[in-house]
């Protein structure tokens, strides 16, 4: 998916210490009070949050924060799981009956949508809207999101969406209950790509320009009752949601009311202090400053912490000079000292240590080291010999790209700080937050090296290796693959999983493509960032979500005591 | 920093025009303050800061800690970062505690943080003077439209928004040579402050006989203006420089603060004092120590400024 905002939390399986059983997470260790306990239906839960959505239209919001949200509002042909661990990460259908029916040797998918399914306005959901919210994908304006449905559905070149250019004939829908999608190529693990965004239904005719930015239609349990971008937004039930229609969303509490634009210090006093309705309060991870605090077990008991699922990294442009030396890549592997990249980032509470490219979430990852050092504090003696041999002993300058963020400044010194004793100078290259992306993803903009993230759309290596190492995906703009590697080896490696027909042998073999791509250092893997949440004292049924970068499931969330 | 105009601005109204008698003697000012405890110590303290500047890799090597060193040991990794011990982390080894999350030694960030609020504060004074006194005089002593665009450009500087506008040119301005930049910006704005007393002063004194007499005997323009006018306008010039020096320091440290100073990993007190903010409750030393420097340089001077131009204003009165 996404590049990760690091800004807000992502990660993961927390509730460790719940054991689950499906559904509602039920029965924590710590008796009835802690944040895994069952959720009571009504009440409202209140979010507060520094950053507000990006988008309401489905087609265009895609990251870890809008995709957790939107499953409160719309439903998609299959879905994750509702449950804390691998069960989450799991496809399960939601508007469809099964995960899809695959024939013409994986490269048709048949659907069939369930019984007394319908919008908000009350009209049923039929295979012609879903049809109507996919085709929306292609249109250049709207399809900014999930790019999934546009590089795997057949259309013809010239399509543009269903309001410039009509109906796209590779999408059947024979009746109003079954939906047939047309692939380029087998794909075997579509069922999956139906769970992202692009595949909610929007009744046909409807959501041209930025309507359902201002004014999305829900298919999900709740609509949105009032909106106020950038401050509040609250959501009330859908009544015309039908329970019988959806195994996975508990939807507990009547509501949902979201504060945006509040400053991280501020959020993380207020669920300190937990007064008044912030008891029915959950936030987004914590500052580095607040762990120090959050340590009395009165606290802890209303802390949340798990993986983000996502990767940070340290690209290295294999376009430039004297990154273009695999020797001087693997220099940089050994001598970048990750146990102060976490300490930037706030320490072994709010990150892991990464050294393979893809996050322990993913499906089929080898845990792995290829340039081992002491507890990670870097291996500088390595670094020189390799240096040495590429013919660089006397150093060199190279550019970082950074943001002007506390947070990245902070990495951005460290790695300067581990690169000096080998005579590497690194200029820091401060970027506005807001063009970042844009200037690292032009490889003519782009620098020597940038820190950045990475999290899977779902958790599979082919969401994970393909867009950012695949030689033939660099593009002028917009490009993920940050260290421009082309390498032969590698490019006809993901070909050849890209045809298994099998996924769990699909995911194997991404493990090992992982090593492979490591063995050419095109990236510096540093940290599996964390989330460390702090819930306020009436919630319940809370347990960190791996598909969602780590956020409270939200469908599943709700309040011990609804009276409250 | 708003200070700055405001600082200034009282001044101007509370220097009075010389009305005559000698100008004042740099050795009275000198025995005046030898003579007061307070100024010597704000003159003790100014010195202690200038020498940090000056010797700083002397006094890092002495201490044992780089201003840009990591040191992983003396922060708590399992608890966000926050340093080791008491007191953010003060001991033998870290005469000033660390910065929690990297370990950086605080008494060699201190001490470079001194170099850069020094050298920033004194480039901007030394400009700003320059600028002040050159137009100031212009205007002054040649009046008619030199005087309309000189005083017109001031009043509208003046009356800009001067921070705003500071905040906005510094983060849209490409990360060029910061130090410089901010000089530049600073004294941009500073210099009509000084411009505005001197070109009053100078009107007074271009009426004087003294530069009568000069002009009789065939003095030329630069000769008047720069051998007769200007070493009246000598008490003046120290009074409003002294005054304008702990303004540009907080200026910087204010701008470093809002995130648009020198960038990282340059040590600088605003910046501390700026990331020194969420950590409040957890390690109140990061914060405490840049903030009692910045506070002592600015008091120090803004009294010794005080001191002087008593001693300035009791000369011309006398």
């Amino acid at each position: 998916m996404k590049k990760s905002t690091m800004l807000v939390g992502l990660a993961a399986s927390a509730a460790l210490a719940l054991s689950a059983c499906s559904g509602n997470a039920t029965g924590s260790s710590q008796a009835s009070a802690g944040p895994g306990g069952p959720a009571a239906d009504g009440g409202t839960v209140q979010v507060l949050a520094n950053a507000a959505f990006s988008h309401l239209d489905p087609a265009r919001g895609f990251d870890g924060g809008v995709n957790n949200f939107y499953r409160l509002i719309y439903r998609t042909l299959t879905t994750q799981g509702a449950a804390p661990g691998a069960e989450g990460t799991k496809i399960v259908p939601d508007l469809a009956t099964t995960t899809g029916t695959p024939s013409d040797g994986g490269k048709t998918w048949t659907f069939t949508l369930k019984d007394k399914l319908f919008f908000e306005t009350g009209a049923p959901i039929t295979s012609a809207d879903v049809k109507w919210g996919v085709s929306r994908a292609w249109d250049p304006e709207l399809g900014i999101g999930s790019p999934y449905a546009k590089q795997i559905i057949a259309a013809p070149a010239s399509y543009q969406g269903p309001y410039k250019s009509g109906d796209l004939s590779t999408i059947e829908t024979p009746d109003a209950k079954t939906i047939v999608f047309h692939l380029k190529k087998p794909y075997a693990d579509f069922g999956s790509v139906v769970a992202q965004n692009t595949f909610v239904p929007v009744p046909k005719g409807q959501g041209a320009g930025n309507s359902l930015d201002s004014k999305p239609i829900a298919s999900g349990p709740y609509k949105i009752s009032e909106y106020k971008p950038g401050a509040t937004l609250k959501l009330v039930r859908n009544d015309k949601w039908d329970k019988s229609s959806d195994a996975v969303r508990a939807a507990k509490p009547d509501g949902f009311q979201w504060t945006f634009g509040l400053d991280p210090a501020t959020i993380d006093e207020r669920m300190i202090a937990g007064q008044g309705t912030d008891a029915d309060a959950i936030a987004g991870t914590v500052q580095a400053a607040t762990v120090a605090r959050i340590q009395t077990p009165q606290l802890k008991q209303r802390t949340m912490s798990g993986l983000g699922g996502c990767t940070t990294y340290m690209g290295l442009n294999t376009t430039k000079k004297p990154l273009n030396d695999l020797k001087v890549r693997q220099a940089i592997e050994y001598a970048v000292n990750k146990q102060t990249v976490r300490d930037a980032v706030g320490g072994s509470t709010l990150a892991d240590i990464a050294t393979s490219i893809q996050p322990p979430t993913v499906a089929g990852r080898v845990d792995y080291d290829l340039y081992p050092s002491t507890d990670h504090k870097g291996d500088l003696d390595k670094a020189r010999a390799l240096l040495t041999e590429a013919g660089y002993q006397g150093g060199f300058t190279l550019t970082l790209d950074s943001r002007t963020q506390p947070k990245m400044q902070a990495m951005a010194v460290a790695i300067q700080q581990a690169l000096e004793p080998l005579k590497i100078t690194v200029k820091i290259n401060p970027i506005d937050t807001s063009t970042y992306y844009e200037v690292i993803g032009t490889p003519s903009q782009q620098k020597d090296m940038a820190i950045t993230g990475w999290c899977p759309d779902w958790p599979s290596g082919a969401t994970f290796l393909p867009p950012l190492f695949d030689g033939r995906n660099i593009t002028a703009k917009g490009n993920s693959n940050l260290s421009q590697l082309n390498d032969k080896g590698v490019n006809a490696k993901i070909d050849e999983i890209a045809n298994l027909t099998d996924v769990t042998a699909a995911n194997k073999a991404y493990g090992e493509l992982d090593k492979q791509i490591m063995a050419l250092a095109p990236v510096v893997p540093l940290l599996y960032e964390k989330v460390l949440m702090l819930v306020g004292s009436n919630i319940a049924g809370a347990y960190l979500h791996d598909g969602f970068s780590g956020g409270i499931d939200l469908v599943s969330v709700g309040l011990a005591d609804a009276g409250k | 920093m708003t200070a700055t105009p405001a600082l200034l601005e009282v001044e101007e109204v509370g220097t009075p025009a010389p009305a005559g008698g000698p100008p004042t003697s740099t050795r009275r000012i000198l025995t005046t303050i030898t003579k007061d405890k307070g100024a010597l110590a704000c003159v003790l303290f100014i010195v202690i800061v200038v020498l940090m500047a000056v010797a700083a890799p002397l006094i890092t090597k002495l201490s044992g800690w780089g201003p840009y060193q990591f040191d992983s040991a003396a922060i708590n990794s399992d608890l966000g970062g926050v340093p080791h011990g008491s007191l953010g982390g003060i001991s033998g080894n870290h005469w000033f505690g660390v910065e929690p999350q990297n370990g950086r030694d605080l008494f060699a960030r201190i001490v470079y943080g001194a170099r850069v609020s020094i050298t920033i504060s004194l480039s901007a004074t030394l400009l700003t003077g320059v600028l002040g006194v050159v137009l100031g005089m212009l205007a002054g002593f040649y009046r008619g439209w030199v005087d309309t665009v000189i005083s017109r450009l001031m009043d509208f500087l003046m009356a800009f928004p001067a921070l705003i506008f500071m905040i906005a040119i510094l983060s849209s301005l490409p990360a060029g040579n910061r130090p410089v930049l901010l000089v530049v910006v600073i004294s941009a704005f500073g210099w009509p402050y000084l411009a505005r007393v001197i070109r009053g002063q100078t009107m007074t004194l271009a009426n004087r006989e003294f530069v009568e007499a000069a002009r009789a005997s065939g003095a030329k323009d630069v000769q008047v203006v720069f051998r007769e006018i200007l070493p009246n306008l000598r008490g003046s010039i120290i009074v409003m420089t002294t005054l304008a020096i702990p303004g540009y320091i907080g200026t910087e440290a204010g701008l470093s603060f809002l995130g648009v100073g020198v960038s990282p990993p340059t040590a600088s007190w605003g910046q501390m004092i700026s990331s020194s903010v969420s950590w409040y409750s957890v390690d109140p030393m990061f914060f405490v120590i840049p903030g009692t420097f910045l506070f002592l340089t600015v008091l120090s001077l803004t009294v010794l400024g005080d001191k002087i131009r008593s001693v300035v204003d009791q000369g011309e009165a006398a």
